[in-house]
């Protein structure tokens, strides 16, 4: 077991993070809007924590050994990068739902492209070398960081089981169903679709400042287009009718390479397909999104999981 | 600026914009149509361009399960962008029965279409890389023809200073140019630019009036992989094969293109296409890192100032 967690601790934490992305882009899916902006936050939340951390000298960033950082400090950090997360998420927000459908999804990714840029250009950033030696709090096996990993992502757990419950959760779907109903209802759109953008960029922004500390390493290529495909894959494989769904499908298909390769060193399969197990992840992701949209619209799982199955009273005639 | 470095930029400029431009028309043209975008076209245009690279019998690199095969023949290159367009063309319509219709014949929402091409066009680039590995490809001036090996540049004369322009530049806004004048013209023109624009303005009714839509369908994704190919091509004869991803980043260039232009619209995706090329051009060299930002800047500030875009009219939300 100890050797499993060893081998694995790494694997692991980032399977809770790409569920906690995976909700992240969910969030705003609740209200039937299609935002791929969560990278764009993810890497914003990096950032912030890695330039806040990591120290300079003479203009270069140091590495070193052996210094561990408070993990209270890292809590503070994720503060800050949800505030900053929230401010941003409020004034692109704002501006861009009242786009819909198709037009919001291309807006969100020309602010995730553009973002990317300014970190690629920017001496803040460490322009294309991004950002080295951020400060570590634990020494060893990264496992130890699913201390922060693990209670987050159960607290996003309770959170949406809540939210989904709420009256907040209930106008969100109200308006996925139909816009022009839930406003007739007296729900003001525009109020509840920023809000699920915010909430899932404040989330995506607090788990990019951890992430920060867990890679060490931060650069532009942590908030591409390539990663709004892969959580918007973890949300529609997954399900998108139940949060269940997106962290089911952020910490599976995260999983799912190591499972591949194992698979690929069975003795006796041939060279191209043990080859296609290991470098072709991406294409079996392309594959199960495009089957996973046209034969589970809603995803794999979907919120039957949370009704008892009753028996049928037997009929008093 | 010298008047000689501006007119370099303003050459360049009009060669990516073409290409833009004519890489912007396959969204359009399937837009207008279904009223979808095609994620999948970035994937085709990479395609298309290593279809070619294929055709002329140039051998591929060292990594990839095909690694160092080529073909056994080797077409000339008119003749092998030609072809590499044809199959490109088929894969727009294969695309169209895998990732389009099963969701089409279900009435589902276009969203979940857009996330279907989307899988599709992820599955299709990293089956290139899978085969051929992720290497640069350019294509030789040799494989051109021998008008480009000894006509690499051709100079204007302007005032009394010589401006040298890469002739392969000049070819290419040309193509570009006559691609969108044969594409008007077949819109316009043509039975077939009727029927298509009839099915574009109202499907059902189209189909009573005895227009067989689905092969329509069909004729509109091989148009639009057809000339997404092409542009494919065009871009590796300028700056090369940049890899299996480079369609995906020129993809996400080509939707800024056509929401600029407004969606749908021919003359719009044109206008679209050559102001992106421009502004691309006349980055100063000082800020050449923000380049690739600039598309999406202006798409954001598009969207958010004249959602229907440059030339497009906006249309009226019924319920």
């Amino acid at each position: 077991m100890t050797e499993f967690l060893n081998t694995y601790g790494f694997l692991i934490v980032s399977m809770m993070f790409a569920a906690m992305l995976g909700l992240s882009l969910y969030l705003p899916l609740m209200t039937g809007q299609l935002s791929l902006a969560s990278p764009g936050f993810y890497a914003l939340g990096g950032y912030t924590a890695a330039v806040i951390s990591a120290r300079i000298e003479n203009g270069r960033y140091l590495i070193e050994d052996g210094l561990r950082y408070p993990a209270t400090y890292i809590l503070l950090e994720m503060l800050v990068a949800a505030v900053l997360c929230a401010i941003l998420a409020l004034i692109v927000g704002i501006a861009a739902l009242r786009l819909r459908g198709i037009y919001l999804a291309l807006a969100t990714i020309a602010f995730v492209e553009i973002l990317r840029v300014l970190s690629l250009n920017l001496e803040i950033t460490g322009g294309a070398t991004g950002i080295f030696g951020i400060p570590q709090t634990f020494v060893g096996n990264k496992l130890q960081y699913a201390a922060f990993a693990a209670p987050m992502l159960l607290i996003c757990a309770f959170f949406m089981y809540r939210l989904e419950r709420t009256r907040v959760g209930r106008a969100f779907t109200a308006i996925r169903e139909d816009e022009l109903a839930a406003a007739a209802m007296g729900i003001n759109n525009t109020f509840y679709k920023v809000l699920a953008f915010t909430m899932g960029a404040v989330l995506a922004g607090m788990v990019g400042a951890v992430s920060a500390h867990f890679l060490n390493t931060w650069n532009a290529r942590q908030g591409t287009f390539d990663a709004s495909i892969l959580y918007l894959a973890f949300v529609i494989i997954g399900g998108s009718r139940t949060f269940v769904g997106p962290i089911m499908g952020g910490l599976l298909l995260t999983a799912l390479p190591e499972v591949l390769r194992g698979i690929s060193n069975i003795d006796g399969l041939p060279e191209w397909l043990s080859l296609l197990l290991i470098d072709g992840r991406l294409i079996i992701y392309g594959l199960l999104i495009a089957l996973g949209s046209i034969f589970f619209p809603q995803g794999l799982l979907t919120p039957d999981i949370f009704v008892r199955r009753k028996t049928k009273a037997p009929s008093t005639e | 600026m010298t008047l000689q470095n501006f007119l370099q930029n303003l050459l360049n400029g009009l060669a990516i914009g073409g290409v833009y431009a004519i890489f912007a028309l396959g969204y359009t043209l399937v837009f207008s149509i279904l009223g979808i975008i095609n994620f999948a076209h970035g994937a085709i245009f990479t395609l298309g361009a290593y279809f070619t690279y294929a055709l002329t019998g140039s051998p591929f690199g060292f990594n990839g399960v095909l690694a160092q095969s080529r073909l056994p023949f080797g077409l000339p290159f008119l003749l092998a962008g030609l072809g590499g367009a044809i199959l490109a063309g088929f894969t727009g319509i294969l695309i169209e029965r895998i990732a389009f219709k099963p969701l089409r014949a279900r009435k589902a929402d276009p969203l979940l279409t857009l996330v279907s091409s989307l899988g599709i066009a992820i599955a299709i680039v990293n089956l290139i890389q899978y085969l051929v590995g992720a290497e640069i490809y350019s294509f030789p001036a040799s494989k051109l023809g021998r008008f480009f090996v000894e006509n690499p540049a051709v100079f204007f004369e302007v005032g009394d200073s010589r401006v040298p322009v890469r002739t392969v530049q000049i070819v290419i806004f040309a193509v570009s140019m006559v691609i969108v004048a044969l594409l008007t013209y077949l819109m316009n023109g043509t039975k077939l630019g009727k029927a298509l624009r009839a099915v574009a303005e109202d499907t059902t009714t189209a189909s009573l009036l005895g227009i067989d839509t689905d092969r329509l369908i069909l004729a509109t994704f091989f148009l639009s992989g057809f000339i997404g190919g092409i542009a494919g091509t065009l871009v590796g004869i300028s700056v090369g094969i940049n890899g299996p991803y480079f369609g995906i980043a020129f993809g996400l260039k080509g939707l800024a293109v056509i929401v600029l232009g407004g969606l749908g619209d021919i003359p719009g995706a044109v206008v679209g296409g050559i102001v992106i090329g421009l502004a691309e051009a006349f980055v100063p060299a000082d800020y050449v890192g923000y380049k690739d930002a600039i598309a999406f800047a202006l798409l954001f500030i598009v969207l958010l100032v004249r959602p229907q875009g440059i030339l497009g009219r906006a249309v009226v939300q019924k319920v």
